[in-house]
């Protein structure tokens, strides 16, 4: 579409961002599962930088997620209790023991840990073809749930812990700004609009790396990579970026959901999350930055709301002996192969460019 | 003409290989050859299938370490450099099998190409200074210019290089190829699956390219006419050595090249 | 710039040319490939002898407590408790043999891995203790009627799990055949959850103990003061004659053959006259079986069974699959074995809770530093 049709639906679609919450219930679970699938939103643009953009299947995107929410649990609670550190928080928070750093400081840390695993992680598999990036991802994912689980037990010095297995990090800050003051949980927009802001800045970096040399160079590395780096793009240093960005969103989205979820528990880092995330790309369609969106957001709805809140009691209706929250699993097995093999490059392809999934032989 | 006449300047060697061999495991596919390549020429590399044309090329390129022996591009030893710096140094190849990235369109492909001369890393990707702004706009009209200048159409510049035909991706790549500002161009069969008629265009264009940008042209090539018709200097491979190498008319004619054509039967 | 285009655009019809495409230059890692170049073969089976080696010589030279007498801890120096970890952990590793073969089998043949294997597992499992109830085996049954049970049990357990791998292949695999790699990985992954599903409403959420037929337990004899509890026994018994039977047919038989042939190329294999997709089915089938069996036995040996024990043996299965040489039967089988015992080791030594770090540890070590594992041959790298 032309740029300023485009830059009209933007702005429309950014205003019903905006205004979306005076429709609905300031604590409703509507509004509890829109800012969920916002936040799955953010994660899916960071894992479609990954396996959208370069062409890298990552299957433990999950460590990510923990990775930011610790950052969290680490950054804004009294978990490091020894230590007594406070920039820019509440008046309460400010008393406490513990590292307590404004939100923003904390979403900034988070992005770059995050980007620090990324790399880390990805290293490894620069030299491995698809399918075996794929379990090597996966087993890091699985080793950093076994941290999480097990981290209650090594020591970091003063009696302190690395993490609180899974009894979980509780008590972390809620998100506190000057002037607007700390976040309650009885109303549910602050948060709402906090991660929306984060979804409209992440969109934004991924439509400008899109259509930059970077973006260029991530597409021409997954499409043939002896042919990128013949017209000179650096294998190590493009790849690394991909894994670090992507992996930098992951801890944002994850930061936000420690905080959100007002703990850090490892229990909530499994593997079927990373499938989850990989789902939401997947059926928003691989490489397509709209996609991404399209498939967070509706994957989001379909598991906090669709499926707990509306439709439960569907099978029992239906004479069945079990709610569907049980068959969730199932539910979404099937739509992934449902998908692949029907429409394999999403719900929104990627703009104009041929998906790695359609048959050589499409038009 | 003058009376006066000025010496003619000492022919500079743009590429050299020294005693370069590559083994894989028991297979010598390369052995021990050295030649090198002046400025400003064209120089064929020729031989039955087999012979290690390729196999040196991804030398040349960085896609393979040599086993042995070393390679100069001017003063600078590449022989262990990776494929992108090679790039960076001024080379630039096209592929026996064309190699265009299929989920990009024409102008795309060529912007990559350019890769290695922009500098606009992931905050200037992300924030767009006017610098980058400019970088990007001048990379794309260059790649435009490019395409037009391998003789595409203007309509295709924008269509995926997947569902162009396939005498236009052979242009496509050579214009990417061309982005990278290369002070050696390396051309794979640049004329495989082509009829007479568009390997003689393609041969003169090797010429007026030369000429143009000031380019030295290494090729490998099979057809014969477009050997002769365009080469300075032919050097013929035959299971990984060197057996001839010297003008075209008089590397025809030896008996030990015709009987690496002849006497095996292709 | 001013470039003028020379090159006058021509419409071309040319035929597209047909040389052989050279084969993909890997593109040159230097440090990581000086790294494996020495690892070798060698590495990786030092790496794998660490961790028995050093227990052992620990327990030899500091010794390990053998349990309380009289409120003193009793410090044995022998290296009786290394040969238990051994003996569980080879017996653990038959049953992490089978699975491992049924994934080393698809990756030869098709080159994928087959994401779902491990929960067919968990199906045979699930399959065997509902047999179990409707042949009425319990635990008053009588030795006779026992065996019988079980070899009714096993045989109808590997037929359906055997289907039920191929019935994956028909669905998940071919149809995605010619799509890139990524499709049928993420449609197994599919199949996988939908498995995951059917288990958990079949036995719920947690794991459930079931009858201990066989007293997996009970001790046989004993070797060096290591007890060989029957389970062992029955998981070699299984284990053995399926392997031996296995190997007997892709060697010896026409449709073995067709699997060899298929498995080193596809397309001349169909050239030659074989028909691929049954071949494929039957590599499937072929591994879906040796995945019940599994099933069967680990449900006797652990005497529980749980949704989710597909997930955890697939990821260590897949791993020995790995670590003996993709593509390799003898290698799944020396892996299987290689890592029950490391499993076995980093249970006993460091904690349940710690070992599936260190598998995977194991795991990411050798995909990165030797990805043909100990028997495997050259595998086709990045490209």
């Amino acid at each position: 579409m032309t740029r300023w049709r485009g830059r009209l639906l933007a702005g429309l679609l950014i205003v019903t961002g905006i205004v979306l919450p005076f429709g609905f219930g300031s604590a409703s679970g509507f509004m509890n599962a829109t800012i969920i699938a916002v936040a799955y939103a953010v994660m899916a643009l960071g894992l479609n930088i990954v396996v959208g953009f370069a062409g890298l299947l990552d299957l433990g995107y999950v460590a990510f997620y923990a990775l930011g929410a610790y950052s969290l649990g680490w950054l804004g609670s009294g978990f490091f209790f020894k230590a007594h550190i406070h920039v820019l928080v509440s008046a309460v928070a400010d008393t406490l023991p513990g590292v307590h750093l404004n939100f923003i400081l904390i979403l900034i840390g988070a992005a770059i840990i995050c980007a620090a695993a990324g790399a880390l992680i990805g290293l490894p598999t620069l030299r491995l073809r698809g399918d075996y990036i794929a379990i090597v991802t996966l087993a890091f994912g699985e080793i950093i749930g076994v941290v999480a689980v097990n981290g209650q037990s090594v020591h970091v010095g003063g009696g302190m812990t690395l993490t609180a297995g899974n009894l979980g990090i509780s008590a972390v800050d809620a998100p506190y700004f000057p002037g607007i003051g700390s976040f309650g949980l009885l109303d549910l927009r602050p948060w709402y609009w906090l991660i929306f802001a984060i979804l409209l800045v992440v969109l934004f970096v991924n439509l400008r790396l899109r259509d930059s040399r970077l973006g260029r160079a991530w597409v021409a590395l997954r499409e043939d990579e002896v042919a990128a780096v013949s017209m000179g793009i650096p294998l190590v240093k493009t790849k690394l970026l991909a894994y670090s960005i992507g992996a930098a969103f992951g801890g944002m989205s994850g930061a936000f959901f420690g905080t959100y979820y007002t703990e850090v528990n490892a229990g909530q880092f499994q593997f079927g999350f990373s499938i989850f995330i990989l789902a939401m790309v997947i059926i928003g369609g691989l490489g397509s930055i709209w996609g991404a969106v399209v498939g967070g957001l509706a994957l989001g709805y379909i598991n906090n709301y669709l499926i707990p809140d509306v439709l439960n009691g569907l099978p029992a209706r239906l004479g069945l002996n079990f709610q569907l929250t049980e068959v969730e699993f199932g539910i979404f097995g099937f739509l992934l192969v449902i998908m692949m093999v029907l429409r394999p490059q999403g719900l929104i392809p990627e703009r104009r460019r041929r998906l790695e999934l359609t048959p050589p032989d499409a038009p | 003409m003058s009376p006066i006449q000025t010496p003619a300047p000492p022919a500079v060697t743009v590429l050299r290989a020294e005693h370069v061999t590559k083994a894989f495991g028991g297979l010598v596919a390369v052995n021990d050859i050295s030649f090198d390549v002046p400025q400003h020429s064209i120089v064929s590399l020729i031989g039955p299938n087999g012979a290690g044309k390729t196999t040196l090329f991804n030398m040349l390129t960085g896609l393979y370490r040599p086993t042995g022996g070393r390679i100069l591009l001017g003063e600078r030893d590449i022989t262990r450099a990776r494929p992108d710096v090679i790039t960076q140094h001024g080379v630039a190849r096209t592929f026996q099998n064309i190699r265009l990235f299929g989920a990009m369109t024409a102008v795309e492909n060529v912007m990559v190409g350019h890769h290695a001369r922009m500098r606009a890393g992931l905050f200037g990707s992300i924030f767009r200074p006017p610098w980058v702004r400019r970088e990007e706009r001048d990379t794309r009209e260059h790649a435009r210019e490019l395409l037009a200048y391998v003789g595409l159409r203007e309509p295709v510049f924008d269509r995926l290089a997947s569902h162009l035909p396939y005498g236009d991706q052979r242009r496509v790549e050579i214009a990417r190829a061309l982005a990278a500002k290369p002070r050696l161009l390396l051309l794979d069969e640049p004329t495989a699956g082509m009829n007479p008629q568009e390997s003689g265009v393609l041969t003169e264009f090797m010429r007026v390219m030369r000429d143009d940008l000031k380019l030295t042209i290494l090729l490998i090539e099979h057809d014969m006419k477009v050997v002769m018709g365009v080469s300075e200097r032919v050097t013929v491979l035959d299971y990984g050595k060197k057996i001839a190498e010297g003008e075209p008319a008089v590397v025809r004619a030896d008996p030990a090249v015709i009987e690496a054509y002849l006497g095996r039967q292709e | 710039m001013g470039l003028v285009h020379h090159l006058e655009p021509v419409e071309t019809t040319t035929i597209s040319p047909a040389p052989p495409p050279a084969p993909p230059p890997a593109v040159a890692a230097r440090p990581l490939a000086a790294v494996r170049r020495y690892a070798g073969r060698w590495g990786l089976i030092a790496a794998l002898a660490a961790l028995p080696v050093y227990y052992g010589i620990s327990d030899l030279t500091h010794g390990y407590q053998a349990g309380f007498v009289a409120g003193h801890a009793v410090i044995h120096h022998d290296l009786s408790k290394l040969g238990f970890n051994f003996a569980e952990g080879l017996s653990n590793g038959a049953i992490w043999a089978l699975i491992a073969i049924g994934y080393t089998l698809v990756y030869g043949i098709i080159e994928l891995i087959n994401f779902a294997h491990g929960d067919v597992f968990m199906i045979g499992s699930f399959t065997a203790v509902g047999l179990w109830a409707t042949l009425g085996l319990g635990l008053t049954t009588g030795a006779l009627g026992l065996i019988g049970g079980l070899i009714v049990t096993l045989v109808i357990t590997m037929i359906v799990t055997g289907s039920l791998n191929v019935l994956i292949e028909r669905v998940a695999y071919r149809p995605l055949r010619s799509a890139p790699k990524l499709a049928s990985l993420i449609t197994a992954v599919g199949f996988s959850f939908i498995l995951q599903n059917v288990g958990l409403l079949w036995r719920g959420g947690s794991p459930q103990s079931v009858n201990d037929l066989i007293r997996a337990q009970q001790p046989v004899f004993t070797i060096a003061g290591v007890p060989i509890l029957r389970g062992y026994i029955l998981a070699f018994a299984v284990m053995i004659p399926l392997v031996f039977a296995l190997t007997w047919f892709i060697n010896t038989t026409r449709a073995g053959r067709a699997m060899r042939a298929t498995a080193q190329d596809p397309e001349a294999a169909r050239l030659m006259g074989i028909n691929v997709n049954a071949t494929i089915s039957l590599t499937f089938a072929l591994g879906g079986m040796l995945a019940g069996a599994a099933g069967l036995i680990y449900a006797l040996y652990e005497t529980n069974v749980w949704y989710f024990q597909g997930f955890k043996a697939g990821l260590i299965a897949f791993t020995a699959a790995v670590m003996g040489g993709i593509g390799n039967v003898r290698g799944a089988v020396l892996g299987g074995l290689i890592i029950g015992v490391i499993q076995s080791l980093a249970d006993s030594r460091l904690g349940p809770e710690w070992t599936e770090a260190v598998v995977f540890g194991y795991l990411i070590a050798i995909m990165v530093l030797r990805p043909r594992g100990l028997l495997g041959e050259q595998t086709r790298e990045a490209g």
